[in-house]
């Protein structure tokens, strides 16, 4: 399901398209079962529409904008929703005809009906599909909004990472669809009816407590600022502003790859020394990497599965990625005896900047507060983790998603592309190996820990050090590694998207994979595109393929590829930690994991007190 | 009858005032529109076709604000234009009926009204229209009339009343697109629910189903029709899982003093639907049981290989849960009477006895066969006794099954799984005649049953009361009656025999015991079933009956409707003495006359999407086992079947002279 090809048209050999119609006059050749909506796309014609996601295979025809008239051969004029009607043999479309274009219009102003439009206000000004289908309609009157109708819409504020604002909501159901279909969560589901009719979390409770695991993916296909991120660009600038701290700022490997687009620059840029300027601009004191952690993560990983390999417990599963955890914790707790106890990079990065930074540079660790820049929603709800708390302080203090990174820019009239590239300069956490840098895509944890862990074993490194066969882009990967030593070859596996991860986790339950080792991402591709990396309009993942390249470019580019290798981490170990999963880094950077299963048991009463539209009897 | 006064239907104009009457119009053949409340006539009717006023001084405005109150009521709120449509109509509607001013006017009201009918996703937006659209292109003289004055109009009476196709085909009325629409929301739990509104026995219902509703399915103008019967077996069987419904007795919203009890005698489908709804009412109810498990035809008559002992057994434990209590090895005639359950304070007793003893073929020698003959019920009871490891029984040779119904498939698939060499149908007609399920006959066909038609025994070949073998005729149809029918003759000289081990003769069934019943005071009739009123009532008062032992054997659906429907009539008989109108039977009565719930086509043209099906067991080995054969379907693929539902959804409504009584719950 996490492929980024999805069941087009456009793939197909056009000698198998033999339906002859057409459209606007046009001569157009359509294949069976083809919508008319995508026939038109394949030609070049443009049919507004609001609801459907090409990218997602998501046309549940519930907005009924794209209407076009249709005349078959024989039959009078239809107007039709473009989006799910096929094509026909001699059928004649015409896409702008007097009746379709007000049918549109009024469509639209029925959507707005109940949409709140307080658009200055909304996360998506300037980059919603709404606004967009206004413009492309011509919609020029507003008179059926009835305000008190949408603000008794609900909104569900009560998760950390993401805000669901159904004032908002135009009820196409691209949600519902990604987390259905593509990342196989079904956290989500429609309720109630008629003007009532709205996205819920399954079982009807609130996000917080719910199947929902924060990956965002949601987030990045809805057309409107109903589905957001908590926004803390003011929190991090209450950090940044008081003179009494000290702001660190770490930011994802991801990010630096997934963010000059914001900026007009080509997908795929990277970005990192004019991240590092910006945060220097707004103020924040130190800039740290990340990648750093990233490395320190690899390590003690490493060393882990190793530990646990002699011990013959095996599949070990990887624990960056907060998405994949609260998967675990939420919906398969028998699994968490198999999670590696290593904190994620993120959390890694900060415990060491509150207890080895500020050694090093002499700044009280109640001083220092963490900023972190995430492609990541779910990294919000692993800063607040209550097992990720030193001293009743959070280890993170703030997470920013790429998207409000950029919005932080602009409140602070910045322009990324004109700012002078700027390098790190801590000598303590800044430094990473090329290894770290490719944690950002779906393999790279894997092959990052192979290359040093079979340095560990054989005490010299591997031949070729980009293990090709670790990467791809296929939803669940696997593949043998030879470690060497005692350890011989192993079993690996590699999965991203949660609709595979569920396929994996599922076989290794029932005992029918015999993994050793196993790299999850909850996202689709990766960090790359996670649920908090920049949103696209009318797309899902469409930078994918640009963003991994440029990752494994700066892999390349690195004279330092191994994170054993990395001299900051050596520093670290020497000086502080004294050796990977020793006492002091077990107690700094492992954490446990607990059972978090959701009961959603009801009775037969209160679903009969839930139903709707049908005739009760009791 | 009264006359049409004017109206449109199907696009026609009637309008008697200005002498518009058409020669021919489906509305001069209106039938049954007396008998629906008598003394209470129908003013006017509103429909997804259009609308006809008996009585011109109705309001036109009034009317179709209940109509489109109903409309915005059951929209779904999935699409835009129904969804908002409805509600911005509805209001103005309501406003003007106020004799206030209203934010829309007619102009508005049409084009809203042309938007829903166009753009709308399903049947209940592009048909709630209209009859409003009708009313505005054709008699805005009398609506713009109607709120001149700025006055309230007079409130009418009547009701609206919202169906589809499937739902007017299903004995039960199970509200279909509901609960499909429940499926596709991701809401399983809630579509299970609207079933067990209906009926207990969901998983039953969704492997054994004769599925009228399918048969009644729009979607197969497009591909094929949904797979209605599949996704209820879905949803049913996520009570296997960890999120199960839990019956709790806070489902009986009104409990009922501990002398309101009701003695149910059966407990197969009918008895057991009845039981579940009288102790909803709140009754404390009582199910005597011959046997020593619940279930009836569908425990004893439904091998295992369609319906496991464990998925029946979760469904009748539903009646212990809701405190109903199950007598085992009670039997009426033998064990009690109907004069003890009354004289042991029982209100009323419910008879549903089912319909279990084989009916002889009236072959020569079929007396005399003691070894290798069974009737279709015996021998599916025996086979049950197998699964159940009561007592083993095992089949060689050839095997013979006279009949072409599901029993008669039962009883092959069965002999087939119990070692049985060749198993043979014998049917006098055609197979097209056969009323067996289709799917039966191709899963019997691939599990390597031999089918003989237009064939018919005349004779069993018996030795020392052993079956040897079977004499036979072949038949041929005759030439078409005036009526269409062809009817099936012998040949002359076609007699052939065919040496068999066992047969079985699966040709119908009928009421055991029937004359320890009339004795009772309940009457029978002449097809040797319980003799009942339109409401169930026998000819003892107090006593009501239902399902087969009535209608004789038929299908699960009618059995678990029957129980519904005498639930609601024996309330009634305890509460009030009589049965009372129920008011969405006479509606449902009225469209039925009148065929308006058109099984028309599917214009527009839909992308096919072919339906799933049920994962089966590989032929070679399921006929050696009796696991069941046919497995749930995936949460994808339930999904996605779901999405196939066209929402046929329609509504109707009439205004009345009075007040309609309201009816039974």
């Amino acid at each position: 399901m996490c492929s980024t090809e999805t069941a087009d048209f456009y793939a197909r050999n056009p000698a198998e398209a033999t339906i002859s119609l057409s459209i606007n006059g046009k001569a157009c050749k359509g294949f069976h079962n083809e919508t008319i909506l995508s026939c038109a796309r394949r030609h070049d014609l443009y049919i507004p529409t609001l609801c459907e996601l090409d990218d997602i295979d998501h046309t549940p025809g519930t907005c009924r904008v794209c209407v076009v008239d249709i005349a078959e051969p024989g039959k009078s004029h239809q107007v039709v929703t473009s989006c799910n009607t096929p094509v026909r043999q001699g059928m004649a479309v015409d896409t702008r005809t007097r009746q379709v274009r007000e049918m549109q219009k009024l469509q639209v102003e029925l959507l707005m009906a109940d949409h709140l439009q307080d658009c200055a206000t909304c996360i998506r000004h300037g980059d919603c599909e709404l606004q967009d289908l206004a413009q492309f309609v011509g919609l020029r009157e507003n008179r059926f909004f009835d305000r008190a109708r949408t603000e008794a819409r609900p909104i569900d504020d009560s998760s950390p990472a993401i805000i669901r604002d159904m004032t908002r909501c135009v009820r196409c159901q691209r949600c519902v669809a990604v987390c259905r279909y593509f990342q196989g969560v079904d956290a989500l589901m429609m309720s109630e009816t008629g003007v009532d009719r709205l996205v819920e979390l399954r079982g009807g409770g609130v996000q917080a407590n719910s199947l929902c695991v924060s990956c965002g993916q949601c987030v990045l296909v809805c057309p409107t600022g109903a589905l957001g991120e908590r926004d803390e660009t003011d929190k991090a600038l209450d950090f940044i502003y008081d003179p009494e701290i000290t702001t660190v700022v770490q930011f994802a490997p991801a990010v630096r790859v997934a963010f000059g687009e914001e900026f007009g620059m080509a997908p795929g840029t990277n970005v990192q020394g004019l991240v590092v300027a910006a945060c220097r601009k707004i103020g924040v004191d130190i800039v740290l990497d990340t990648n750093f952690a990233a490395d320190v993560v690899i390590m003690e990983e490493g060393i882990e599965l190793l530990e646990r390999l002699k011990g013959g417990k095996k599949p070990t599963f990887t624990s960056c990625c907060p998405g994949w955890i609260n998967f675990a914790e939420i919906h398969y707790p028998d699994i968490l005896p198999m999670l590696s106890s290593t904190k994620s990079p993120q959390q890694v990065l900060s415990t060491l900047a509150k207890t080895y930074l500020p050694e090093k540079i002499g700044v009280p660790a109640d001083k220092i507060r963490v900023i972190s820049i995430m492609p990541c929603t779910a990294k919000k709800d692993e800063a607040v983790r209550p097992q990720l708390q030193i001293d009743g302080m959070p280890e993170t203090d703030v997470v920013l998603t790429t998207r409000e990174f950029a919005r932080l820019l602009r409140r602070e009239g910045i322009h990324l592309p004109d700012l002078e590239p700027s390098d790190f300069d801590n000598p303590y956490m800044s430094e990473f190996s090329g290894a770290g840098a490719i944690f950002g895509t779906t393999g790279g944890v894997m092959e990052a820990a192979v290359r040093t862990i079979y340095s560990v074993v054989n005490g010299k490194e591997l031949d070729e050090i980009e293990l090709t066969q670790l990467r791809g882009f296929e939803g669940i990967r696997e593949a043998r590694v030879d470690l060497g030593g005692p350890f011989g070859e192993v079993k690996v596996a590699m999965v991203h998207g949660l609709g595979d991860t569920r396929k994996l986790v599922e076989a290794v339950l029932a005992g029918e994979a015999d993994y050793d080792f196993i790299e999850v991402m909850a996202c689709p591709g990766g960090c790359v595109d996670g649920g908090g990396s920049l949103r696209s309009k009318k797309a899902y993942l469409p930078h994918a393929m640009a963003r991994r390249e440029t990752i494994y470019n700066v892999d390349r580019q690195k004279t330092v590829r191994r994170s054993h290798e990395n001299e900051q981490v050596k520093t670290l170990y020497r000086d502080f930690l004294e050796a990977p999963n020793s006492e002091k880094a077990h107690k700094l950077l492992h954490t446990h994991y607990t059972d978090r299963r959701r009961a959603m048991q009801r009775s037969v009463k209160e679903v009969w007190d839930d139903v709707k539209m049908s005739t009760m009897i009791y | 009858m009264a006359q049409v006064a004017f109206g449109v239907w199907d696009g026609v104009v009637h309008d008697t005032q200005k002498g518009v009457v058409p020669a021919t119009s489906p509305l001069t053949g209106l039938k049954k529109f007396d008998e629906f409340d008598d003394g209470n006539p129908i003013r006017a009717f509103f429909g997804d076709r259009g609308f006809f006023v008996f009585d011109d001084k109705i309001s036109l405005i009034d009317a179709l604000f209940h109509y489109m109150d109903k409309a915005a009521e059951q929209s779904c709120g999935a699409c835009t234009p129904c969804r908002m449509g409805t509600v911005l109509v509805r209001d103005a509607l309501d406003k003007m009926r106020r004799g206030l001013d209203s934010p829309l006017d007619f102009d508005d009201i049409e084009l809203l009204g042309q938007q829903m009918k166009t753009t709308s996703l399903c049947g209940l937006g592009q048909t709630c229209s209209v009859a409003l659209l009708d009313v505005i292109h054709n008699f805005r003289d009398r609506i713009e009339t109607e709120i001149a004055g700025h006055r309230p109009i007079k409130a009418q009476h009547g009701m609206a009343y919202m169906t589809a196709p499937c739902i007017e085909a299903c004995p039960s009325k199970v509200n279909v697109p509901r609960y499909i629409d429940y499926i596709r929301d991701g809401k399983p739990e809630n579509s299970l629910g609207v079933l067990l509104q209906k009926y207990p026995m969901a998983a039953t219902c969704g492997r054994v189903c004769v599925r009228y509703c399918e048969l009644a399915c729009r979607r197969k103008f497009v591909d094929e029709a949904v797979g209605i019967k599949i996704l209820k077996r879905y949803v049913a069987d996520q009570q296997k899982g960890p999120n199960a419904l839990k019956f709790t007795r806070d489902m009986i919203t009104r409990p009922l003093a501990d002398g309101m009890k009701v003695a149910v005698v059966g407990a197969g489908p009918a008895g057991l639907s009845a039981a579940y709804h009288l102790l909803l009412h709140g009754y404390h109810v009582d199910v005597f049981e011959k046997t020593d498990q619940a279930g009836g035809m569908a425990q004893i008559g439904i091998p295992s290989y369609r319906l496991p002992k464990d998925t029946l057994a979760l469904e009748t434990d539903i009646i212990v849960e809701l405190g109903g209590k199950f007598l085992f090895g009670q039997a009426l005639g033998r064990d009690f009477s109907v004069d003890d359950l009354f004289a042991q304070g029982y209100k009323a007793v419910y008879l549903a006895l089912g319909c279990q003893q084989g009916t002889q073929m009236g072959v020569e020698n079929e007396d005399k066969a003691r070894q290798g003959y069974y009737s279709g019920i015996d021998f599916l009871l025996k086979v049950h006794d197998h699964v159940d490891g009561i007592k083993p029984l095992e089949m060689k040779g050839e095997v013979v099954v006279v009949g072409g119904g599901n029993v008669a498939m039962d009883c092959v698939r069965s002999a087939i799984r119990l070692g049985a060499d060749n198993v043979h149908v014998v049917y006098r007609r055609t197979r097209d005649d056969m009323p067996a399920d289709h799917e039966e006959l191709v899963a019997a066909d691939h599990e390597g049953i031999h089918f003989h038609t237009l064939t018919n025994p005349t004779r069993i070949i018996v030795e020392n009361g052993k079956v040897l073998g079977v004499e036979m005729v072949r038949m041929e149809q005759t030439e078409p009656d005036e009526t269409g029918r062809r009817k099936v003759r012998p040949v002359p000289g076609s007699e052939f025999t065919m040496a068999c081990d066992t047969i079985i003769a699966a040709i119908g069934q009928q009421v055991e015991n029937a004359e320890l019943i009339s004795k009772d005071g309940v009457e029978l009739n002449r097809w040797r079933t319980v003799q009942t009123d339109w409401a169930l009532a026998t000819s003892r008062p107090g006593v009501l009956a239902g399902g087969d032992c009535v209608t004789g054997p038929s299908t699960l659906i009618y059995a678990m409707a029957a129980g519904l429907k005498a639930a609601r009539n024996i309330n009634d008989w305890i509460q009030l003495g009589s049965s009372r109108f129920f008011k969405r039977s006479r509606m449902r009565q009225l469209i039925k006359d009148n065929g308006f719930v058109a099984d028309d086509v599917v214009e527009t043209p839909v992308r096919n999407m072919y339906r799933v099906h049920n994962p089966e067991l590989d032929p070679e080995l399921r006929k050696h086992m009796f696991e069941e054969v046919e497995q749930t379907i995936s949460d994808r693929q339930a999904y996605a079947e779901a999405q196939r539902c066209m929402r046929c959804y329609r509504i109707y409504s009439v205004v009345t002279e009075h007040s309609i009584p309201e009816g039974a719950a």
